[in-house]
């Protein structure tokens, strides 16, 4: 009998951890389904290899460029202006590594690898997500087979970007700073952004240190006195560091990352003028919004989402992805929408909400599905808001 | 388990491991945020990327050309013609190369001159009212040799002369337009995407000596002047000079004649 007892738990924690495991699998497999029907509905040249090299949109090729051949140095060959600088390496040079075992085409490689990335990061989600299977299902969906899945199934930094938020914010959900650090660190050298992660784990390390009693005042001093913890902190910006030291190596600008922008035509602006300018860009013909009402409305719907965080005292989660989505905005709409899409926190406490009635749930999934069919025709045909 | 609750011999070592590790991770982050503070680039890239005073990125293009030769900067003659663009011109398409930002230039490779050129340029103005004319002040390897306005949508011929002392010793020809009136796509664009000009053809023509239309600095006179100074005066209210004297200190400097200035 008490053999039998603790069985039982042990074969539903079983059935939890096979459900975690297969429940994104499913998803990957209907995510691949449906995305390539989409492809085919515009495309004529059936198989794989040509669905990843058409799902290659936009950044992606700049993130092939630096997978096969690295940085240039300057002056740029073939006479261009632009250099790759402003690519963040850890993505390309993963990509690179993985292509060094299995020789095969680099686009093949990476949208795998993005894949297996998006994969990891659902089930990262699942203690982040409070165990929640609705809300689990509904975050799984989104990435993998939901409207925005091609921005996580291609080659462009959001699925690492995802992986490595979930896993900073999981092992600051278990005050494991080191853990916490290294990931940062990866972060930082996947997307610029990443190193404002270092805010959300030093409130963390505030909140773990008022909930032992300390004093806000004496908090410096507390911190002063943990080496353990001064350490996590300086490594969580490795990674941006070591690529400044890298540009400046070759570059001989380690901010080349930020100056190439000009080329690309970001001009620093007012982020509430931008939104106002997007959602002002109403459309000439027809009821749908225009590409810039898109993205303003997503950089709106991020900022809400992150006030819903502070509200539910996620403070570090939402002045992270609030910071995330204003530095960009200060120069431009550009790209906003895979911006926001991409923090993972933030689709998170979307499922959470979505997955609180069985009715919402229910319609959310099957939204995410429908959409992904649609969503992928306009990645394909380069519908703008989607950069 | 933080290193300060690592038990007894051990803990005081960790401790200062701990320290050290964290002096050397904001040591070495200081000293690279110092070396960034402090690139070593060239005069280029820091004009382009970092100061952004032009939205024109030298580089090392440099066209071949045979004087006499129309080149056409339509799509008929993109081969050519793309060999000569150093920065600032997007196309060529069927109506012309168009400018991009606040400067575009075009470099070729000449044979020494002794002698004074005759360039002939088919250019037409972009418009977008209010701003229906287009000033641009062209500088010949760094020298301003002429200034037009050009006004409506139709192509027009500039013609000027490059004096010889323009062009001594030179081994390439580099002629750079500035645009005073360029057109931004939308008032937050970036000024790299500035519209001014759409370059129909190109062509040089040497004058032999006896033919008219010559030109030449004047003896003893500072021919050199440079093309921002240039760029000042014009923007300064002196813009109303084409197919007159260019004046250089109060004093005639390189005689210039337009076709097509307004």
């Amino acid at each position: 009998m008490a053999l039998e007892a603790v069985a039982r738990p042990n074969a539903g924690g079983r059935f939890i951890a096979v459900a975690v495991a297969a429940v994104p699998l499913l998803f990957v497999v209907s995510g691949l389904a449906i995305r390539y029907a989409a492809f085919t509905s515009v495309s004529a040249e059936p198989g794989f290899a040509s669905y990843a090299q058409a799902l290659c949109r936009w950044d992606c090729a700049w993130y092939v460029g630096i997978s096969e051949h690295g940085y240039e140095r300057f002056p740029v060959p073939n006479q261009s202006n632009v250099g790759r600088w402003g690519f963040f390496p850890l993505y390309p040079m993963l990509v690179a590594a993985i292509r060094s075992v299995f020789p095969f085409p680099t686009i093949l490689v990476a949208s795998i690898t993005s894949i297996a990335c998006s994969y990891a990061a659902c089930l990262v989600a699942w203690p982040l997500l409070e165990k929640n299977m609705r809300a689990y299902v509904l975050y799984c969906a989104f990435l993998l087979s939901g409207p925005f899945s091609f921005h996580f199934t291609t080659f462009l930094t959001e699925p690492l970007f995802v992986l490595l938020t979930s896993c900073v914010f999981l092992a600051l959900k278990r005050s494991s700073y080191l853990a916490a650090a290294l990931s940062s660190a990866l972060l930082s050298a996947t997307r610029l952004v990443g190193v404002l992660v270092v805010f959300a784990t030093v409130i963390q390390m505030f909140r773990d240190y008022r909930a032992k009693g300390g004093s806000t005042l004496s908090f410096p001093h507390w911190l002063l006195g943990r080496p353990d913890l001064l350490v996590a902190i300086f490594i969580s910006p490795a990674g941006l560091f070591a690529y400044v030291l890298f540009l400046y190596l070759t570059v001989g600008d380690g901010f080349a990352f930020l100056h190439v922008q000009r080329a690309f035509g970001r001009v620093a602006g007012n982020p509430l003028g931008f939104i106002w300018d997007g959602l002002s860009a109403v459309p000439t013909d027809g009821w749908l919004p225009t590409a810039p009402q898109w993205s303003a409305l997503a950089a709106l719907i991020g900022l809400a989402l992150s006030a819903v965080l502070a509200v539910r005292r996620q403070y570090g989660a939402a002045l992270f992805c609030a910071c995330c989505i204003i530095l960009p905005l200060i120069t431009n709409l550009a790209s906003m929408v895979r911006y926001v899409v991409g923090l993972a926190p933030l689709t998170m406490v979307l499922a959470m909400l979505l997955s609180a009635s069985k009715l919402t749930y229910l319609a959310a999934l099957g939204l995410f599905l429908s959409a992904c069919y649609f969503m992928t025709v306009a990645w394909i045909g380069g519908y703008l808001a989607l950069v | 388990m933080p290193w300060s609750s690592t038990p007894g011999p051990h803990r005081r070592a960790a401790s200062l491991g701990g320290y050290t590790l964290a002096a050397v991770l904001a040591g070495a982050e200081i000293i690279i945020l110092a070396l960034a503070l402090n690139p070593n680039v060239n005069a280029d890239y820091r004009a382009y990327y970092i100061d952004r005073t032009t939205t024109c990125l030298n580089r090392d293009a440099v066209g071949s050309y045979t004087h006499g030769e129309t080149v056409s900067f339509r799509s008929d003659g993109a081969k050519k013609a793309t060999g000569m663009m150093v920065c600032g011109w997007s196309g060529p398409v069927a109506d012309g190369t168009h400018s991009l930002g606040e400067t575009s230039r075009l470099r070729l490779e000449i044979p020494p001159l002794r002698d004074s050129l005759t360039a002939t340029l088919q250019m037409a103005a972009v418009i977008r009212p209010p701003q229906i004319t287009q000033r641009v002040v062209i500088s010949v390897n760094g020298v301003r040799v002429h200034a037009v306005t050009l006004s409506g949508k139709e192509p027009r011929t500039v013609t000027f002369v490059i004096p010889p002392a323009v062009l001594a010793e030179a081994k390439t020809f580099d002629i750079a337009f500035d645009y005073l009136d360029g057109i931004p796509p939308s008032p937050a664009a970036s000024n790299i995407y500035k519209r001014s000009i759409k370059l129909l053809s190109f062509r040089l023509d040497p004058i032999e000596p006896g033919q008219g239309g010559r030109s030449r600095c004047w003896p003893g006179l500072r021919c050199a002047k440079t093309h921002r100074s240039s760029m000042r005066r014009l923007t300064a209210g002196t813009s109303k000079h084409v197919t007159r004297m260019a004046m250089i200190g109060g004093r005639p400097s390189l005689a210039v004649k337009s076709a097509g200035a307004a």
